[in-house]
């Protein structure tokens, strides 16, 4: 009796690791995509993608924030349609609308910012689109509940109780669920997309990668631990500005390697000015101490006059609730902050203004936080400095016009637009009202959240030369951009930040990609070594 | 359209780019729809009864538009700062109440309490406002509970039958004549004259204008948000507080359900002449418009010797078509024809 159970089980795991070496070992092509593109409006996301997953393993992609990963990903996914390219699925051709059709056909993706639905049951979720029914026709709560239970405790998640509602869940139990839902619903392809960004440890994730890749599914797997990468994956395909640079073996690429493919070759340093130290020495003009709370721990930092200060980091490390505690619109839970040597507090983007030499913002969101539509673009650019430009409480167009066009000139923007409704402009023009908005409040520390997120290479010039032309004036410029190569550019000094704390600085010439790229992935001393 | 416009933006961004922003704004077309559509009307209808349409009766629609075209100040104010208010009716009655049972007929009063009932009804809005920022509640659920509770305060305060005369400055203000002019004429030309000042060309209006589009973008500009979205409530108290001393002085006393009537045409006369619902986007001489149109349409319909009922039909069905004809779709549509 023993022995027989044992020689079913050892048959068993014997065959699931045939079916999963003769996987590997011929390397079905489970998809494979070619010369995908897609363009939205005049930014192209992806130029020219080709990569192919092969069933039963693990494939990793990687690339810069902006390299074309998530555009990738929502093509892959159905949720965008790719201007051109075709992508094989099983030999077939692979062509999804939508979340659905892509779903039917064995291709489920977890999404880094989570795509359950908040009041509904963890059951619910896991079962969505087609919840059980009951005798009678109607949703079966109860069923639901049971497939739902059925589905956790085969994942080694009995602890949580499947008619919970999702919303109320931590984050990590949350983000597991959305893991969950996508192999369930994986029958060909899974895509995890940042799955570690809220699990603290990665053991129970391998096993779960590691169970579907012995069924014969492939698993294409973005993260920007390396590390990570390196211990569950075989194979990575580098992105870069839209391209797919390369695919390659993990075991033959070391982390130089591809750091290296991730930056690209090294950009000619076009000889600029920056500025020494000797020349920041003097008063500050922001100065922060022990800032925390939103996320970050522990900020400090001085601003100088002239200084134009780089802020990497990776997406979602604390970049935006520093900036948005500097500008005044979340309250700091612990920490100092000083404007010109003096104590603020910083209760309003308004308030901000006004202290000492006063904080202008930029935010990051420009649809959402930046540009009022139905206003024009003059409207847009004084609106700070409203009442100045008034007379007796009074503003005239004309008035708002000759208030914004000192500012607007500045960042090269052709003055006629300025009588246009801001809704009706480019995205670039958009971007240069509102970093004009910013000059206009004659504030001289300006913290910019990437000031150049979607624009044409044109107007990034234009940007660039405003900023360096402010703090040639004497103003100082705080700023973060998703671009490595534009803090390499931009920035006097720059600080890396990660897990909400900063973990390291990187002075004039000692700021380039490679360096940068280690930093941000948390790599920390021995990148600063080679730096 | 929009999206070929873009991309000639950036390939022809200095050179042969002579696109101006002279094309007329969708809500001077709006205000110009309605003025024309009000002059159809009113020579239309000598068509159909040759009482109607003489300069007479233009006088009489302006004098009886009056009360429309001041509520749909505030209202107008209101709905572009992302708001609504239904408190008009119990702040009207208030406003009547007041002028009656305190000022009343003694004339030296007047000059100080009337200001003071202007203000009492202030207060009424500044705490609809206070409702809605500092305690979420929707604009709708706030507005309207201040009303059922200040109208049922004046039937408590008045045991059920208002007493009191209107004061002769209200009565003056309703019936005198100036210059051969009647007297709410002429102050209806200053009051929309200052309306458009304060909405159009005054700071605190563009204010208005930032946070009935975005309320975080606005506060991100450096807009004084909080003080920008209770202003409207309050100055919407006060229109609604005059409009009741007026209807005191035009018929002569006031009544408890003085104000029911005007809730809904002041929110019509602001759509019809272009704002968006939403906020953000509208002109005050549109909703003049809009409330010069509604009134016409009553006094014609009530000439013609319909019924109220068929009146409200209509204004529910002119509203109806107004929000669908107003739709950015098309209007996008129109010009694209137009090119």
């Amino acid at each position: 009796m023993d022995d027989l159970r044992r020689v079913g089980e050892t048959t068993l795991i014997a065959t699931v690791h045939d079916a999963a070496s003769t996987a590997a070992d011929q390397r079905i092509a489970a998809l494979s995509a070619t010369g995908l593109r897609k363009a939205y409006g005049a930014t192209v996301a992806l130029a020219q993608a080709d990569i192919t997953l092969n069933a039963g393993t693990v494939h990793a992609l990687l690339g810069e924030n902006g390299a074309g990963k998530s555009t990738l990903v929502r093509i892959l996914t159905g949720a965008a349609v790719p201007d051109a390219g075709e992508i094989v699925l099983h030999g077939q051709r692979y062509a999804p609308r939508n979340l659905i059709q892509a779903r039917a056909q064995g291709v489920a993706t977890a999404f880094q910012e989570l795509s359950l639905v908040p009041n509904l049951s963890v059951a619910q979720n896991l079962l969505l689109p087609t919840l059980p029914r009951g005798p009678i026709g109607l949703v079966s709560s109860r069923r639901a509940r049971e497939a739902g239970a059925a589905i956790l405790a085969r994942h080694g998640m009995e602890r949580i109780d499947p008619t919970a509602e999702v919303g109320l869940l931590p984050l990590a139990e949350r983000q597991r669920i959305e893991i969950v839902r996508a192999i369930e619903n994986a029958g060909r392809v899974l895509i995890l997309d940042e799955p570690t960004a809220s699990l603290a440890e990665t053991e129970w994730l391998f096993e779960r990668i590691r169970m579907v890749t012995a069924k014969g599914v492939a698993v294409l797997y973005i993260s920007h631990r390396l590390a990570e990468v390196r211990e569950i994956c075989g194979e990575a395909t580098v992105l870069r500005n839209g391209n797919s640079i390369a695919s390659v073996s993990l075991e033959e690429a070391t982390d130089e390697d591809i750091f290296e493919m991730m930056v690209g070759r090294r950009l000619d340093r076009t000889s600029r000015h920056r500025t020494s130290l000797a020349q920041t020495a003097g008063p500050t003009r922001l100065s922060v101490k022990g800032l925390g709370g939103h996320g970050l721990s522990d900020i400090s930092f001085d601003l100088r006059p002239g200084e134009v200060l780089g802020l990497a980091a990776l997406e979602g490390q604390g970049q935006r609730a520093l900036f948005r505690m500097l500008a005044g619109i979340e309250k700091a839970e612990r920490g100092e902050t000083a404007i010109d040597g003096m104590a603020a507090n910083l209760s309003s983007p308004r308030r901000a203004l006004r202290i000492g030499s006063g904080v202008a913002y930029l935010p990051e969101e420009r649809k959402t936080e930046g540009v009022l539509a139905g206003l024009s673009a003059a409207t847009n650019v004084v609106l700070p400095i409203m009442s100045a430009a008034a007379f007796a409480a009074v503003i005239t167009p004309q008035a708002e016009l000759s208030a914004a066009r000192p500012a607007s000139g500045k960042v090269e923007m052709n003055a006629r637009y300025l009588s246009f409704a801001i809704g009706d402009l480019s995205g670039g023009n958009q971007q240069k009202a509102l970093v004009a908005r910013t000059l206009a409040t004659a504030a001289k520390t300006l913290l910019l959240h990437d000031p150049t997120r979607g624009v044409d290479v044109g107007t990034k010039q234009s940007i660039y030369a405003a900023i360096r032309s402010f703090a040639a004036e004497g103003g100082a410029v705080l700023f973060y951009s998703s671009e490595l190569a534009e803090i390499v550019q931009l920035a006097d000094r720059c600080l890396v930040l990660y897990g909400g704390r900063i973990s390291q600085t990187f002075e004039g010439e000692a700021i380039a990609e490679q360096a940068l790229v280690a930093a941000i992935l948390g790599h920390a001393p021995s990148a600063r070594a080679r730096a | 359209m929009t999206n070929d416009l873009r991309q000639a933006d950036t390939r022809f961004a200095q050179a042969g780019d002579t696109r101006t922003s002279a094309k007329v704004s969708r809500e001077t077309i709006s205000a110009a729809t309605v003025a024309v559509l009000c002059v159809l009307l009113l020579v239309g209808a000598r068509f159909v009864s040759p009482a109607l349409g003489s300069w007479s009766q233009v006088e009489t629609v302006l004098i009886l538009g009056f009360f429309l075209v001041v509520l749909s100040f505030g209202q107008g104010l209101v709905i572009l700062s992302g708001g609504l208010d239904l408190s008009l009716p119990g702040t009207i009655t208030l406003g009547g109440i007041l002028a009656t049972g305190w000022v009343g007929t003694s004339d030296p009063a007047a000059w100080y309490l009337l200001p003071v009932v202007l203000a009492a009804c202030g207060v009424v809005g500044l705490i609809s406002a206070l409702g809605i920022i500092w305690l979420r509640v929707p604009p709708f659920i706030m507005t309207m509970a201040m009303s059922i509770i200040v109208a049922s305060a004046l039937l408590g305060y008045t045991n059920g039958s208002p007493r009191g005369a209107a004061p002769y400055v209200a009565v003056a203000l309703m019936k005198g004549h100036v210059l051969g002019m009647p007297v709410p004429v002429v102050v209806l030309i200053c009051f929309v004259v200052l309306g458009w000042l304060f909405q159009s060309r005054s700071v605190f209006g563009r204010y208005v204008y930032a946070v009935g589009t975005n309320v975080e973008a606005a506060r991100i500009a450096g807009v004084p948000v909080t003080f920008s979205r209770i202003l409207p409530y309050v100055v919407s108290a006060m229109c609604a507080g005059f409009v009741g001393i007026a209807l005191v002085g035009y018929s002569s006393g006031a009544t408890l359900r003085m104000g029911d009537d005007y809730l809904l045409p002041s929110i019509a006369a602001v759509v019809i002449g272009g704002s968006s619902i939403l906020g953000g986007r509208g002109t005050y001489l549109g909703s003049v418009g809009g409330a010069i149109l509604l009134t016409t349409l009553g006094t014609i319909i009530s000439a013609l010797g319909f019924e109220f009922g068929l009146r409200t039909i209509i204004e529910g069905s002119i509203v109806l078509v107004a929000l669908l004809l107003l739709r950015e779709e098309l209007f996008k549509k129109l010009w694209s024809i137009r090119r």
